[in-house]
């Protein structure tokens, strides 16, 4: 009885200074990438707020009881953190998350950059949505896909995107020539630029004729099975094969043929290939 | 898909379970099967690597943000997600503070492999103790729950994260 | 005095007497040739004599000297002999320092005997032999060699105009900039591959095509994978492999794997490498008279020539043999040590082992080059 009034009465005041004092977080749950807030904090004095997360880190000093201001710049970066407040004696933790803003950029993989004409799904594309912070855009958003050949062909596919991205397959045309690629969410958009080339010669087929002690030899302007041009430069071999010995060059195409000279023998058969592709055969009788 | 490959994914991601469970660091580690992950199917070897990889970037920011060096995030981080973890360094060394995030458990789901190969997205339901520290002086600590998602590309010598974002609803 | 004068003393007399008796008595190590055999110059007295001093003044590079004492250089002039010697236009000769030599007597009679002479040069591609017959005859109390010299041709000075197709690229910046638009690797694909046992190690041969329309630099790499899964080996195809390919050419490859057998190995794993690089269409090699030539020679040999007019310095000719089924059954090279001239052919011959020979049903040459000024 003798100490116990003093106690109580320790312990009440105890209580009353932990309510007065003890700070006191009030943290919205979300937060848009970019946008100013502002929170409320009550109890009285001074603290130190820290805000902590892997998309960012900051400190503030603030005198409880008032609102605390985060500017557009504050917290850009998207993802979830944690605060602590230290004041006194005491500290509170709370938890929020940054919310991606609307997507501002596109992340476009257009693969492959070169392929063969006439090849079925053979051009993928991917798009990632990022706002303008870098922030990957979750909000499921439609995005357009624009495949335009040089025939002025145009394939188009509209996605939606699923935890911010979106694909497509398209076909590579029949005529060969560069190919813009093109995606693009509300007023964003990105091109690529896909070759689309000429496949392995369709047939090749090569004449000879006799020029001084050599047999001239040349091929009918090359061509893929869709009509297209195969490029200059392509290696096409010549093989001339006579009495157990033989005699080849590699020759590149220019302007659709290739042309060499290989000494003439009689009774020599001559073959053409390209890649994995054989031509025609020719038996030399000296031009006869 | 052959049938040799269904099975040894049906080994593999269990397995790996297991195995993730009874790591040293004890940390819960449960993986989705991604057979029914596209459009690209995820090649056996893969689906490997990338869990293990991406629980070792977790580690990895770990070490980075405790000792304050963001050059311990080049292995396992790259592009905007190495760019922003190194800025996020940065800013504590400038406030002298230090952040450990100490994961728990994993529920992991491969949501997306791109079809030529060079991008993977997943989401993970993590647990993870976050502790702030100034000096000596411990600020704060947190117990999180919370999504994260994560897109992954290729390197030479292993995946690597590109994005890493939390918070998703 | 003290301790250390004395020592210094000591040394510069050791040294000044270490340097009397090498001037006085040399040691053969500083003949300049590898050659155990080679014994300081001489008098001329013998046929092998003769030859064994001319070889080592080669192989020293007294060029002067080797000319003076030779008995027919009235037939040409000192530089022809040296061209024949050092070669041209920066071929494998000349940048090649003769490593050794080996002397056979064939005949001798009193006045004159032929000596078989296989002069051994070290380049930077490897070894390569040059075999002379020499006559040599005897003149006075002395012995002197008749030096059967291989002159070059010579092109005469003209302008000649190349306008074959090039490919130059232009690759993205260093920075990471994901999703940028970027050139990709060529497409290149393995088109055959045979490995097999050969004198304890395991060969693997094939052919790798590139299916693209842009040039290649390419490299093959294989991994033996054991039973378990684990590599066992892992090499490079390294320089049995034409480096470029322009569009639709196919190059053979052979990756050696010593103290190997077939017999560990589960499985292969084959990584075909390419990155875009600029390449030139020309020159073109034509590669004519290829002849393959049974046991005991077993060799393939022909000639290559250079269609365009442009110099090659350093040729490098590649042998894919295929048995009667078309199964590639061994990859051969060699480099020419001479300059690929315009016009001008050149002799290759590619060695074959003799157990190959037997089984070849045909073959396909393929060369590829290296200018001063490019490398393809």
């Amino acid at each position: 009885m003798r100490f116990r009034t003093p106690f109580l009465f320790a312990l009440a005041l105890l209580a009353y200074s932990v309510s007065a004092q003890s700070p006191q977080l009030h943290f919205p749950q979300r937060v848009e990438a970019g946008a100013a807030f502002s929170i409320p904090t009550s109890g009285s004095g001074a603290a130190t707020l820290y805000i902590v997360g892997p998309g960012g880190a900051l400190r503030r000093k603030i005198q409880l009881g008032t609102s605390l201001a985060f500017g557009a710049d504050d917290l850009p970066n998207a993802g979830h953190y944690t605060a602590v407040l230290v004041g006194g004696s005491s500290t509170q933790s709370g938890q929020f998350d940054v919310v991606p803003s609307k997507p501002g950029r596109l992340s476009f993989l257009a693969k492959p950059s070169r392929l063969p004409v006439n090849r079925a799904t053979g051009i993928s594309g991917v798009v990632y949505l990022f706002d303008r912070f870098g922030n990957l855009a979750l909000d499921p958003q439609p995005v357009s896909f624009d495949l335009s050949d040089g025939s002025g062909r145009t394939q188009s596919r509209t996605q939606a995107s699923r935890n911010g991205v979106a694909w497509v397959r398209m076909d590579s045309a029949v005529k060969a020539g560069p190919a813009t690629f093109q995606a693009s969410v509300a007023n964003v958009r990105e091109k690529r630029i896909v070759q689309q080339v000429p496949g392995d010669p369709c047939s090749i087929r090569m004449t000879a004729r006799a020029s001084d002690q050599k047999v001239v030899l040349e091929t009918d302007p090359i061509r893929d099975c869709s009509g297209n041009a195969v490029p200059d430069g392509t290696i096409v071999s010549f093989t001339e094969t006579y009495q157990g010995s033989q005699s080849t060059v590699d020759v590149p195409i220019k302007r659709d043929v290739a042309r060499t000279e290989l000494p003439a023998h009689n009774g020599a058969v001559i073959s053409v290939a390209s890649g994995i592709v054989m031509g025609n055969e020719i038996r030399w009788n000296g031009g006869l | 898909m052959t049938i040799r490959s269904k099975l040894s994914s049906l080994l593999v991601v269990p397995a790996l379970a297991v195995l993730l469970l009874s790591s040293t660091s004890q940390t819960a580690v449960h993986v989705e099967p991604m057979d029914s992950v596209g459009p690209r199917p995820i090649e056996a070897q893969t689906r490997s690597s990338i869990i293990r990889d991406y629980l070792a970037a977790w580690q990895c920011l770990n070490q980075a943000t405790l000792q304050n060096r963001p050059d311990l995030l080049d292995p396992y981080f790259v592009g905007q997600a190495r760019q922003t973890l190194g800025e996020t360094i940065q800013a504590q060394q400038n406030l002298a503070i230090r952040t450990t995030y100490q994961d728990t458990s994993h529920n992991i789901r491969v949501v997306f492999y791109s079809p030529e190969g060079l991008s993977i997205e997943l989401l993970d339901d993590i647990e993870y103790d976050v502790d702030v520290h100034a000096g000596q002086q411990a600020l704060g600590s947190s117990h999180v729950q919370t999504r994260y998602i994560a897109v992954l590309t290729p390197t030479e010598s292993r995946w690597k994260i590109r994005v890493f974002q939390g918070g998703v609803s | 005095m003290n301790r250390g004068f004395w020592l210094a003393l000591l040394i510069a007399l050791a040294t000044v007497a270490l340097v009397v008796a090498g001037t006085l008595w040399p040691n053969i190590s500083a003949t300049g040739t590898a050659d155990a055999q080679a014994k300081l110059l001489g008098a001329a007295t013998s046929p092998t004599g003769a030859v064994n001093n001319l070889l080592q003044q080669i192989a020293r590079h007294n060029w002067s000297s080797a000319y003076a004492t030779l008995a027919n250089k009235s037939e040409f002039s000192e530089s022809d002999f040296t061209r024949d010697l050092t070669g041209n236009y920066g071929s494998l000769r000349t940048y090649a320092a003769l490593d050794g030599y080996d002397v056979h007597p064939l005949r001798a009679s009193s006045d004159e005997a032929e000596i078989r002479a296989t002069l051994h040069w070290a380049s930077v591609v490897g070894t390569f032999d040059d075999l002379r017959d020499l006559h040599v005859v005897r003149s006075g109390d002395r012995w002197q060699v008749q030096w059967p010299v291989v002159k070059e041709t010579r092109v005469p000075p003209q302008v000649i105009p190349v306008n074959y197709l090039r490919w130059d690229v232009i690759y993205r910046g260093a920075e990471d900039d994901w999703g940028a638009q970027d050139v990709e690797a060529p497409h290149v694909r393995i088109v055959a591959m045979h490995p097999v046992d050969r004198a304890g190690q395991v060969v693997i041969m094939g052919e790798i095509l590139n299916e693209d329309v842009v040039p290649a630099f390419v490299t093959v790499k294989a991994t033996l994978l054991g039973s378990n899964g684990n590599a066992i080996a892992s090499e490079d195809s390294f320089d049995k492999i034409s480096h470029i390919l322009l569009p639709k050419q196919v190059s053979p490859f052979r990756i050696d794997f010593r103290d190997v057998r077939l017999s560990q190995i589960d499985s292969v794993r084959m990584q075909p490498f390419s990155t875009l690089v600029p390449a030139s269409a020309d020159p073109v090699i034509g590669i004519e008279s290829q002849t393959l030539h049974p046991v005991p020679d077993s060799s393939l040999t022909g000639q290559l020539v250079n269609q365009s007019g442009q110099i090659v310095n350093v040729a490098h000719v590649i042998g894919t043999f295929y048995d009667h089924s078309g199964q590639i059954i061994w990859v051969a090279d060699e480099y020419p040590s001479r300059a690929l001239l315009p016009e001008t052919p050149v002799p290759f011959e590619i060695s074959v082992p003799a157990d190959v020979s037997s089984k070849v049903g045909s073959y396909r040459v393929i060369a590829s080059t290296f200018s001063s000024s490019r490398f393809q």
